[in-house]
C-alpha cells in the first residue's frame, strides 16, 4: 500500500516534471555588475550597480544544445532600480536620480524580442556570441535597442555580458548641468553601458 | 551634547554672541529668529535638482532638553519628517508637540515602535534607559540612532552593539555626532598625515558654569529627572560631555588608550548629589601620546574645546570652527596665506573651514555654525537620514532583484560595499568602544586611580 503509494507521487511528479520541461529558467542571483561611463566638460563620472534583477529563460532543447541561428522561446526581462546605481558620493546620486526622474520612474527595465546565436561553442564552458534585439525604458521612454552580447554558462549559472552606447536626450533626460558648477559643468549626452549579468538555474538549488 | 534649546546652553551662546559685538545676524540669532541666508541661485544654463535623499519618517523616543534640541534640529532638514514622539512625562510630551506639530504623541514607546508610518527612531532617553529601548526598536524592524553614551554600564553598551551586528537590514548610528562633522573631517587629515609636524598631545575640556540639576514638580519626578546626579546612574562629566571629544581623540589618533588615570571631586554644587562636578582624566596611548580631559560644572573659562599640539602646528577646535597656529620655524603651506586669520592673545590663528570654496561660492554665507545653526548634531541627524534611507534601498532592492537567490552572505557584501557611499558616521562599533572608554574614565576618576585598559575591552562585539 505504502508503495503503491510512493510510485504514484513519483509518477505525479515525473510528469509534472515533464510538462516544465520545454522551458530552461534563470533568475537572477548577486554577483551582477552594471556600470555606465558617461562624460562632462570637467571630469569624466562612473555609476554602477550590483542589482539587476530579472529572468532569462530559452527552450530546454536549446539549453542543452546549443545551435546557431534564433533561439527558440527566449525570454528576458530584466530590470535595474535607478536609485541602485552608486557613484560613491551620495549627493551626486541624488541628482542623478532626480535627473532620471527616479521618483516617478523608479526603475530601467529591458525586454528581449529576439536572440540569435551566431556559432555553436566547441565546449560547454565557451563563451556564446549572440546578437540580441529588444527593447530598454529608461525615466518612462522606451527605445528599441539592438546589441551583442555573449553568455557563457557556469555549472548552473549564465554570465550575460554585453554592452552598449545611450543617449540621455533619446529617453528625455536633459545631460545635468549641477547649478555648484554655476551651469558651465556639462554632462556629455552619451553614456556607455557595460554590464555582467548572472543568473540562475531556477530548479537548480 | 550640543543643546542650544537647553536654556543653559541658551544663555552660554547669548552671552558670547554678546561678547563679540554681535552683528545682525547674531542679534536674530539672539531674539531667537532664523537666521537668513542667501538662497542658492540657480545661474543660467544649470540644471536644477534635488541634492538631498528621500524622506525617511522619524520618531523621537526621550524628549528631554536634548530630545527637544534634536527634534529642533530635525525640523530644518527638507528629508527628515517627525511622525511620532515619545515621552512617558506628560508636560515634555507637550512642549515637544510644538516642535513636531504633526506627530502622533505616545506617552509608551511601545505604541511608538508600533506605529507604522515610523522608519526610524532616534533615543534620547537617560543614558540608563537606552538599552531595553534599543533592542526593542530593532525588534520592531526600525533603523536606529541611540545617542552616546550608549549606556551606564559596558555590558549594556556591549549588548547594544550586538543587536546591532545581527540586524544587518537595519542602520544604526551611534550619537558620537562629531563623527559626521565636516568641521572635524576636515580637521582629521591634519592630524593624522603629519601635517602639524610631530604629534605632542592633545587637551579636551568640557567646562560650563551650570549645576546639571534640572527642575522638577515634586520628588518622584526630582529622581526621575536628576540621574545624571546619581553615582549609579550617572556616566559623570566624562561619560555625558567628555566622551564626544575623547572620541575625536581617539579617532584622530586612530589608536584607544591603554590605561586613564582620573581625578575628581565635588567642589561647588554641594546640593546632595555624589557625583564630581570638578573631574580630570589623563589617557595614556600605546604610541607614547596622551590626551587629557578636563570637565568642570562650576567654571566656564575657554568652555568646550579640544586641542592638538605639533611641532609646526597646534590645531584649536572651539566652537564648532577650527584653527591653526603656526610655529615660526614651520615651513609654509602655501594656502595658509589667503585663509582667514582670527586674532587671539598674542596668537594669530589661521582658520580651517570645511568647505571654505563652496560657501564663498554661494554668495558667502555666513560660516558661523552657532549662528546658522549647521551644528555636529544637525550633520549627525542629516547623515543618519542620508544612510538610513541608503541602507533601506539597498535592503530593499536586494531582495526585489535576487528573490530567492538572495543570501545573506551576498547581502551583506552588497552592504559592504554601499559603506563607500554612506556618508562618515560613528557605526555601533564606535559607539561601544567610546561608551567602554567613557565608563572606565568615569570609574579611574570616582576611585581617583589608574586603570589599565585591556585591548580586549576595544574588541569587536
Amino acid at each position: 500500500m505504502k508503495l503503491r503509494r510512493s510510485l504514484f507521487f513519483l509518477t505525479l511528479t515525473l510528469a509534472a516534471a515533464s510538462a516544465f520541461a520545454q522551458t530552461a529558467k534563470y533568475s537572477a542571483a548577486p554577483g551582477s555588475k552594471l556600470k555606465m561611463d558617461g562624460t562632462s566638460t570637467v571630469h569624466d563620472w562612473t555609476v554602477e550597480s550590483a542589482l539587476i534583477g530579472g529572468t532569462l529563460e530559452w527552450d530546454a532543447a536549446f539549453d542543452a544544445a546549443p545551435k546557431p541561428g534564433k533561439a527558440a522561446g527566449a525570454k528576458v526581462a530584466s530590470v535595474i532600480p535607478v536609485r541602485s546605481l552608486k557613484s560613491g558620493k551620495s549627493s551626486m546620486d541624488a541628482v542623478m536620480q532626480d535627473a532620471m526622474g527616479a521618483e516617478k520612474n523608479p526603475k530601467i527595465s529591458y525586454q528581449l524580442t529576439e536572440l540569435t546565436l551566431k556559432e555553436a561553442p566547441k565546449a560547454a564552458g565557451d563563451a556564446m556570441q549572440f546578437e540580441s534585439k529588444g527593447d530598454i525604458t529608461v525615466a518612462g521612454v522606451t527605445k528599441p535597442l539592438a546589441m551583442p552580447v555573449t553568455i557563457t554558462r557556469d555549472g548552473d549559472k549564465l554570465k550575460i555580458h554585453g554592452a552598449t552606447t545611450l543617449k540621455m536626450t533619446d529617453h528625455g533626460i536633459t545631460p545635468p548641468a549641477p547649478a555648484l558648477g554655476l551651469g558651465l559643468i556639462k554632462t556629455g549626452d552619451e553614456v556607455k553601458i557595460t554590464f555582467d549579468w548572472v543568473t540562475k538555474k531556477a530548479d537548480a538549488k | 551634547m550640543n543643546t542650544t534649546s537647553d536654556p543653559e546652553a541658551q544663555s552660554d551662546l547669548n552671552r558670547r554672541a554678546f561678547l563679540k559685538g554681535g552683528s545682525v545676524a547674531t542679534l536674530m540669532a539672539m531674539m531667537g529668529g532664523v537666521p537668513l541666508i542667501a538662497q542658492e541661485k540657480t545661474p543660467e544654463g544649470a540644471t536644477k535638482y534635488k541634492t538631498s535623499s528621500p524622506p525617511v519618517n522619524c520618531g523621537v523616543i526621550g524628549l528631554g532638553y536634548h530630545g527637544r534640541d534634536i527634534l529642533a534640529t530635525l525640523a530644518r532638514l527638507p528629508n527628515a519628517p517627525v511622525v511620532a514622539i515619545c515621552d512617558k512625562y506628560p508636560a515634555f510630551l507637550n512642549r515637544s508637540k510644538e516642535l513636531a506639530p504633526k506627530a502622533a504623541a505616545y506617552a509608551d514607546y511601545k505604541e511608538l515602535l508600533a506605529d507604522k508610518n515610523v522608519k526610524a527612531v532616534i533615543i534620547a532617553t537617560p543614558t540608563h534607559q537606552h538599552k531595553q529601548v534599543v533592542l526593542d526598536v530593532l525588534a520592531a524592524g526600525k533603523h536606529v540612532y541611540c545617542e552616546a553614551p550608549l549606556a551606564h554600564s559596558i555590558d549594556d553598551a556591549k549588548a547594544i552593539a550586538q543587536a546591532a551586528k545581527v540586524n544587518p537590514k537595519l542602520y544604526f548610528q551611534a550619537g558620537l555626532q562629531d563623527r559626521a562633522d565636516p568641521q572635524r573631517l576636515f580637521v582629521l587629515p591634519f592630524v593624522r598625515s603629519g601635517g602639524i609636524g610631530t604629534f605632542g598631545d592633545a587637551r579636551m575640556q568640557s567646562c560650563k558654569k551650570q549645576s546639571w540639576r534640572r527642575a522638577s514638580p515634586n520628588p518622584e519626578r526630582e529622581k526621575e529627572i536628576n540621574w545624571r546626579l546619581v553615582k549609579n546612574l550617572s556616566t559623570g562629566l566624562v561619560g555625558e560631555l567628555g566622551i564626544h571629544s575623547v572620541d575625536v581623540a581617539c579617532w584622530f589618533l586612530n589608536e584607544r588608550p591603554k590605561a586613564v588615570t582620573g581625578f575628581g571631586a565635588l567642589r561647588h554644587w554641594k546640593d546632595g548629589r555624589d557625583v564630581p562636578d570638578s573631574v580630570r582624566a589623563v589617557f595614556e596611548f600605546p604610541s607614547g601620546v596622551t590626551v587629557t580631559f578636563d570637565g568642570s560644572l562650576l567654571s566656564s573659562f575657554d568652555t568646550s574645546l579640544e586641542v592638538y599640539t605639533g611641532s609646526d602646528a597646534t590645531i584649536l577646535v572651539r566652537d564648532f570652527k577650527a584653527w591653526m597656529f603656526k610655529e615660526a620655524d614651520a615651513p609654509l603651506l602655501g594656502w595658509e596665506v589667503y585663509a582667514r586669520k582670527d586674532e587671539f592673545y598674542k596668537q594669530e590663528g589661521i582658520a580651517l573651514v570645511a568647505n571654505a570654496s563652496k560657501a564663498s561660492a554661494q554668495g558667502g554665507a555666513t560660516d558661523d555654525p552657532a549662528v546658522t545653526g549647521f551644528t555636529p548634531l544637525y550633520y549627525a541627524l542629516e547623515t543618519f537620514v542620508t544612510n538610513t534611507d541608503l541602507h533601506h534601498a539597498a535592503v530593499e532592492d536586494f531582495a526585489a532583484s535576487f528573490g530567492a537567490n538572495a543570501d545573506a552572505a551576498a547581502l551583506n557584501d552588497y552592504l559592504k560595499d554601499l559603506q563607500k557611499t554612506k556618508k562618515h558616521a560613528a557605526t555601533a562599533q564606535d559607539g561601544y568602544e567610546a561608551t567602554a572608554l567613557a565608563l572606565k574614565a568615569n570609574e579611574a576618576i570616582l576611585a581617583g586611580k589608574k586603570i589599565e585598559l585591556g585591548k580586549e575591552l576595544f574588541a569587536p562585539v
